[in-house]
């Protein structure tokens, strides 16, 4: 359920790039995603996600040497489904209780900046794996932003002509994170 | 031991969450002095194996030797200081300084001075007189490695005292013990590295105050769940809270089924007689139908077991173990690690679940953090205003429940009552003791006793 699930480096050496067109397509299909979360239409955003999706962060770390990743995927600092982002996050935003979830009533004020948009085709033609560079910026109440950044892997996924996030795996490089909450979408 | 609650007003100043001052007394009088939670052993299995901590604002190198024995070292260089360890964990038999290269082994002994004759002379530096500084006293206990650097501390033993019983039921009853499972998550909380603990310490008060959307989303149990586990549901949950002493404190809260023998819900069936064999009666009776236990090891280690529902659909439920830790870096500023803890050999199917229970509900990333943060975060921001600072806190609350009933077993002085301070003021007893603050004083804890 987790690393072997997004591609290994050396899977990502023979995948070829994606096209312009293509780039451009699931560059676009980030951006709207972003907006999404940024403008919290999370029902919205819930509609572009696979029924299967997995959302996983790995514990950061620092690592003994150079060789090794800065991560430890035996430990996880998020580990979400489509249904528990449903059920147990964006729940919390709906009219009838949002004003006891006190953790995010004021919210957090999130901005996505998504860059270095890398697609790489896979051996199903609909299944793209997308690596991307996030810096997540959050900005909790009167105090200073804080921001966080990480790499993403997403696999995108194209069913009946429709592009959807099917997977998203973000390793970050912040190893003491200090950040408004941990409780992020990134 | 019974520890008599006095009638009155007890109470705390403010400024105790975030004045620079009573923050460097803490410092000195507590984190220098008191047991402190290091690592599980689970973490350094083999020898050479090390992890990075914290002892107060001091980093410590916990590394297992050749031998196999569990050394704490100051993350530090004899020579000029330089940290020897930059890596969170890894193995080595020696740790080599980037300056100069002195070379200690990992048992702190001092082996190498580069360049020492032309450096020093012959004879002009004494290796033996400079191993790695370490604390006074490493012990361990259930697997869990603390270190003090007081020499005239008591043994871990008695340091612990009756919360050992507690520490017992769940990290001692698994046959073939726990894990530690994986690197620890570590965050930066705006807060006073006391607050969590308070919470964690057995405030049944705030639960479903600051966790009320956690019942509109199903993760605590529900009548609808408990009549699925038992024909007989009563209805109302009862807890129970114990002052452990020296600061230690438990609340263990049951879930309100009537049900003959042990019934360990959150485990599969087939873990269940395991932990018939490894507790005694009373400690089954204590985890038996369990909704959620936790407590503090004084001063800044905390744990929990909790009974989670519905954490990845309908009817999946699970228990989880995790050990939080609080490492103090101004008055407002603390650090904090995360340790999910799963039993060596479980089914990974429920391994799977128990770790979903514990991230998406008392996780760094869990519902019940998100709100039980901006708490903590918030007593320290509205603690160092010039006039906030000086007013009280009011820590009365459950002054009045009954004691339980002897016959019961437990060590330590255990209260019938859920919504409870209880165990906060025995928190702030204790730490007013270590404080030594002269009577009157601002930070004193008044009527504390």
């Amino acid at each position: 359920m987790t690393a072997e699930v997004v591609g290994s480096r050396a899977d990502v050496k023979r995948a070829r790039l994606g096209d312009a067109i293509l780039h451009s397509e699931i560059s676009q299909f980030l951006a709207y995603e972003s907006e999404l979360l940024d403008d919290r239409k999370f029902h919205e955003w819930v509609e572009i996600v696979a029924e299967d999706f997995v959302y996983q962060v790995p514990t950061p770390r620092t690592p003994d040497s150079p060789f090794k990743p800065h991560y430890d995927d035996r430990s996880l600092l998020i580990d979400e489904s489509r249904w528990s982002m449903t059920t147990q996050w964006f729940r919390r935003f709906d009219e009838d209780i949002y004003e006891a979830a006190w953790g995010e009533n004021p919210p957090v004020r999130f901005r996505h900046l998504v860059t270095n948009v890398r697609v790489r085709l896979t051996d199903d033609p609909d299944v793209y794996e997308v690596r991307s560079n996030i810096a997540l910026v959050g900005t909790r109440q009167s105090d200073l932003p804080k921001y966080i950044t990480g790499e993403r892997t997403d696999r995108i996924e194209r069913r009946d002509g429709e592009l959807i996030l099917a997977r998203r795996w973000v390793v970050l490089d912040q190893v003491v994170i200090d950040f408004p909450q941990l409780r992020i979408l990134l | 031991m019974t520890m008599v609650e006095v009638p009155g007003e007890f109470t705390v100043p403010r400024r105790s969450w975030g004045d620079d001052e009573v923050f460097d007394r803490e410092m000195q009088q507590i984190f220098r002095h008191c047991w402190q939670y290091v690592a599980h052993e689970s973490e350094i299995p083999e020898p050479g194996d090390y992890v990075l901590r914290k002892m107060g604002r001091d980093q410590v190198i916990v590394v297992r030797d050749e031998s196999g024995q569990v050394r704490v070292h100051l993350n530090t260089c004899r020579h000029r200081g330089v940290p020897l360890c930059r890596a969170d964990s890894g193995n080595a038999s020696h740790f080599r300084c980037s300056y100069h290269g002195w070379t200690y082994a990992n048992t702190g002994e001092l082996r190498g001075v580069t360049y020492q004759a032309d450096v020093y002379g012959k004879g002009g530096l004494d290796k033996k007189k400079l191993p790695l500084f370490s604390p006074a006293q490493v012990d361990s206990e259930l697997g869990l490695i603390f270190a003090t650097w007081d020499p005239e501390a008591p043994s871990l033993r008695d340091y612990l005292g009756d919360i050992l019983w507690y520490l017992q039921l769940i990290f001692g009853k698994h046959p073939n013990g726990m894990e530690v499972v994986g690197t620890p998550v570590r965050n930066i909380v705006k807060a006073n590295w006391k607050t969590e603990g308070e919470n964690l310490s057995g405030d049944g008060y705030h639960t479903t105050i600051t966790h009320s959307s956690a019942f509109d989303l199903g993760l605590f149990a529900t009548q609808k769940d408990l009549v699925k586990l038992a024909d007989d549901v009563a209805p109302k949950f009862t807890g129970r809270t114990v002052d452990a002493g020296n600061g230690h404190t438990m609340r263990i809260q049951r879930l309100p089924l009537r049900l003959q023998g042990n019934h360990y819900f959150g485990y599969p069936k087939e873990m269940w007689a395991g932990f018939d064999r490894m507790l005694s009666p009373e400690q089954q009776q204590a985890m038996s139908c369990l909704s959620v236990g936790h407590g503090s090891v004084f001063p800044n280690m905390s744990f929990i077991e909790n009974f989670k529902t519905n954490v990845d659909g309908p009817d999946l439920h699970a228990r989880y173990a995790r050990i939080t830790v609080r490492y103090p870096i101004d008055a407002t500023t603390s650090e904090q690690l995360w340790f999910f803890l799963a039993p060596k050999g479980a089914d990974p199917e429920w391994a799977r679940l128990s770790r979903l229970a514990y991230l998406r509900t008392n996780g760094p990333s869990g519902l019940f953090e998100i709100d039980d943060t901006e708490n903590f975060v918030g007593i320290s921001e509205a603690s160092v205003g010039d006039v906030s600072r000086t007013l009280p806190v009011i820590i009365e609350g459950g002054k009045h429940h009954p004691e339980a009933p002897p016959e019961l077993g437990w060590p330590g002085n255990v209260v019938d009552g859920d919504k409870t301070e209880r165990t906060i003021r025995a928190f702030h007893r204790r730490w007013s003791e270590l404080m030594d603050l002269p009577a009157g004083d601002a930070a004193g804890t008044g009527a504390a006793r």
